[in-house]
């Protein structure tokens, strides 16, 4: 179908999805939520050598925790952080399955994570037709930390190298992120040159007041209009991945606590913290202001979204907030425009036809720990069990594809 | 119980409005001045509670959105506060008009989870400040009617002296205690996972009264309005508020104080329930997946939350449908009132809602059984 740009557009760009083929269901499973794994030498291709030199981010050796020689991320000549080189637990071999291992060295990460071609090896083997590519380690969030023209420097060239994936395949739908410390234009053009790479949505920060800080504006500032009109004409859908490093943590952190009882004590709050920023989503005006740009929960379950229906219309119709503008009810706003991803719930698709079936996408976490590779299909019969197939379609592809333009299609 | 022809509905939160003289009636004015909680004019003729010279952070001389017109709005002045906030007695009318036999209580001004005085940093005020709020509540509402379940506010720390007014108030007719859920950010306290609050825990349990974490103490947690009138920003609270508590109860799930105090009875207020469904089966699925079970922990936390837990609900409906996940037995009612959220005076609308999806025995644990074994109430 030839896609139609509306003539009420002020994007004038031909986008890639018009040329592309249609992907191609061979299992009838796309993750809309796995994560990339760049190259070692995915920045250093995309940066000029000459202008930032070793601040690069790139690989290199150094001094592990117990004397040994193991490799690190490094951003503007800093550690980036990580339990190891790459965050692929997943895709691991490893001797004990009560262990999580994180590779240490370079040598050691498997190429079905990083290898476009590899890895869709990967995807085939674990019987998944695309994935949705969200950004991974030493992408998720901190480039800002180093100033406003490294950390442009550093988005452009993240976006060029997930823009090759693209390239690879057309299994493959990237997500863009975005250069918090630059003004909204250039915020916009990379955007746009997003959509030219064929990126499929944008990943964003809950509350980039709270998390960069730095004078940037609180998300609910018309600053921001401009993204969300150029998001909505591009139809590139805005993600919250797990929390979106919204900041919003309602007890400090206890020294008692293991590193694994800390992860499930930070990590499991994630949907109480969601369950915030849409209801934002609603009183900001955000939802009504732009009414086709479609927003995406990842990671971060399902039956959640109830809370955020009931709780949003129950103070609505107390506080008769259509006397503020609100003319819509909000879950209405909700229904129409929020999407979320599961991956193991039960309450959600106990739930499902409350949640909207249209609105429901599954995700494998590819390759993080939590990550249904490489049994996925065991996790979905597991998850859906009892749920007809006319049910599975539209949460286990359908969904997906239209909303990531898998099909080719525009609306 | 009190028999009528309809099912009885313990709510299980519900606000009392304190009297402009509570604390100057009953602290010495010689000895604290200007310190004692107090409502002050300001230049535009509205008033604002001041504590210990600290203006409290409350949009109103009272919160009571319920009771004004449009729900828009908090009284400003002491003046236009509604009675059916602060009069026991027309508390009872309030009652009845919509359909409550028994109102559990909570502070307004003392906090709704009991933090305000926390923020004093001189104990002896502290403490006057919390006896006073604690032998008001006794003697005005308690006293005049067993319909009223009166709940305990404590000082903040030491532990000792926390433990040592809740045994001087459950002696007094209290039945329950309130206590912040994140102390440490009201004063330079422990962590709230330190033993050092066992004496707390312990006395909770030794004298089988529910320890009540309410919404509202763990403020970092919370999404803070930005460029909102106050009535769109007061419903946008009434989302993040309660939706903080996921930090607060997957922390104390996983602290240790419940396995050190296995019959200790803890109640999670103004919550919601479609939230901690979904965050009971996500914390299940992290401590599967880091391997808990291998590092001393007996129990899942959606297993410990059975056990020993519970979540209230006001408007919800959706979530009732998969009460099975959560629990039925740790399922609690209330109407909130009198806050701009309260259901009030239709709380029976919302219960009727549930129609066909909750059967006449979950309804009536939901509504009055769970609560009446938790606070005692035959």
């Amino acid at each position: 179908m030839a896609p139609k740009l509306q003539p009420r557009c002020r994007f004038s760009i031909r986008l890639a999805s018009e040329s592309e083929e249609t992907v191609e269901i061979k299992f009838g499973l796309i993750s809309a939520d796995s994560h990339i794994v760049l190259d070692k030498d995915a920045f250093s291709r995309n940066m000029s050598k000459t202008k930032w030199g070793d601040l690069i981010p790139q690989v290199r050796e150094t001094e592990g925790r117990d004397g040994k020689k193991v490799h690190r991320w490094f951003v503007h000549d800093a550690p980036a952080g990580g339990w190891g080189v790459a965050n692929c637990p997943a895709a691991m071999d490893s001797p004990n399955p009560e262990l999580k291992i994180f590779p240490q060295r370079w040598e050691e990460v498997p190429p079905k994570v990083y290898d476009p071609l590899e890895r869709l090896e990967a995807l085939d083997d674990d019987g998944i037709d695309a994935e949705i590519l969200f950004p991974n380690d030493p992408a998720r969030g901190q480039f800002f930390a180093f100033g406003e023209e490294f950390e442009l420097a550093c988005v452009q060239a993240h976006n060029d190298a997930t823009g090759e994936w693209r390239a690879a395949s057309d299994r493959y739908a990237p997500l863009l992120i975005l250069p918090y410390l630059s003004p909204i234009e250039t915020i916009v053009a990379e955007v746009e040159r997003g959509a030219r790479m064929g990126h499929r949505g944008i990943t964003v920060l809950g509350e980039p007041s709270h998390t960069v800080k730095q004078g940037v504006k609180h998300f609910n500032d018309p600053f921001w209009y401009p993204l969300w009109e150029a998001a909505q004409e591009l139809e590139m859908p805005i993600h919250f991945h797990e929390s979106a490093n919204a900041g919003l943590v309602s007890v400090p952190h206890w020294d008692g606590y293991s590193p694994n009882a800390f992860h499930t004590v930070m990590t499991s709050p994630t949907a109480a913290m969601v369950a915030q920023l849409i209801p934002n989503l609603v009183f900001s005006h955000i939802l009504d202001r732009f009414p086709q740009l479609k927003w995406v929960c990842a990671e971060a379950g399902l039956a959640w979204i109830n809370y955020v229906c009931e709780g949003c219309d129950h103070e609505w119709e107390q506080r008769h907030l259509w006397t503020e503008g609100f003319t819509t009810r909000p879950s209405e706003l909700v229904h129409r425009q929020v999407y979320m991803n599961f991956w193991y719930e039960k309450s959600g698709i106990e739930l499902r036809h409350t949640i909207g079936l249209d609105h429901i996408m599954w995700e494998s976490d590819y390759p993080h720990t939590t990550s249904t590779y490489p049994k996925s299909w065991d996790y979905v019969e597991k998850t859906l069990a009892g749920v007809p197939d006319e049910e599975r379609r539209p949460m286990l592809y359908e969904n997906a594809m239209r909303v990531y333009r898998l099909d080719g299609a525009r609306q | 119980m009190r028999g009528h022809d309809r099912p009885e509905f313990i709510s299980v939160d519900e606000h009392v409005q304190e009297p402009p003289d509570l604390w100057e009636s009953r602290l010495s004015k010689a000895k604290w001045g200007d310190r004692i909680p107090h409502l002050s004019r300001q230049r535009d003729r509205s008033e604002r509670w001041v504590v210990d010279g600290a203006p409290l952070d409350l949009p109103g001389a009272a919160s009571a959105g319920a009771l004004m017109p449009e729900r828009t709005r908090e009284p400003q002045r002491w003046d236009e506060v509604p009675p059916m906030a602060y009069s026991p007695a027309e508390r009872l009318k309030a009652m009845d008009a919509d359909g409550v036999d028994y109102a559990v209580l909570y502070p307004t001004i003392a906090g709704a989870s009991g933090e305000t005085f926390g923020r004093i940093t001189d104990p002896e005020l502290e403490l006057a400040c919390v006896q006073a709020y604690n032998d008001w509540l006794i003697e005005e509402w308690a006293a005049s009617s067993d319909r009223f379940i009166p709940q305990c506010i404590v000082p903040l720390y030491p532990a000792e002296a926390a433990a040592a007014e809740i045994r001087r108030a459950v002696a007094l007719g209290h039945r329950g205690v309130i206590y912040p859920s994140v102390p440490m950010k009201l004063r330079d306290v422990p962590h709230i996972n330190e033993p050092e609050y066992d004496p707390i825990w312990s006395t909770c349990q030794e004298l089988a009264v529910p320890l009540c974490f309410h919404s509202g103490a763990a403020v970092a947690g919370e999404l803070q309005p930005y460029g909102m009138s106050d009535a769109v920003a007061g419903a946008l609270r009434n989302l993040t508020r309660p939706a903080s508590t996921g930090g607060v109860m997957v922390n104390f799930l996983m602290s240790g104080a419940l396995t050190r105090f296995p019959e200790l009875q803890v109640v999670f207020s103004e919550t919601g329930l479609g939230w901690a469904t979904y965050l009971l089966e996500y914390a299940d699925h992290q401590f599967a997946g880091d391997k808990l079970a291998h590092e001393g922990y007996a129990l899942t936390p959606s297993q410990v939350f059975r056990r020993q837990c519970y979540v209230t609900g006001w408007y919800d409906q959706i979530s009732l449908k998969i009460r099975h996940l959560l629990g039925v037995e740790n399922i609690l009612w209330s109407t909130n009132f009198p806050l701009a959220t309260s259901t009030w005076p239709k709380s029976w609308d919302t219960i009727r809602g549930w129609g066909e999806d909750v059967t006449p025995e979950d309804r009536d644990r939901i509504l009055w059984r769970n609560a009446a074994k938790l606070y005692k109430i035959s």
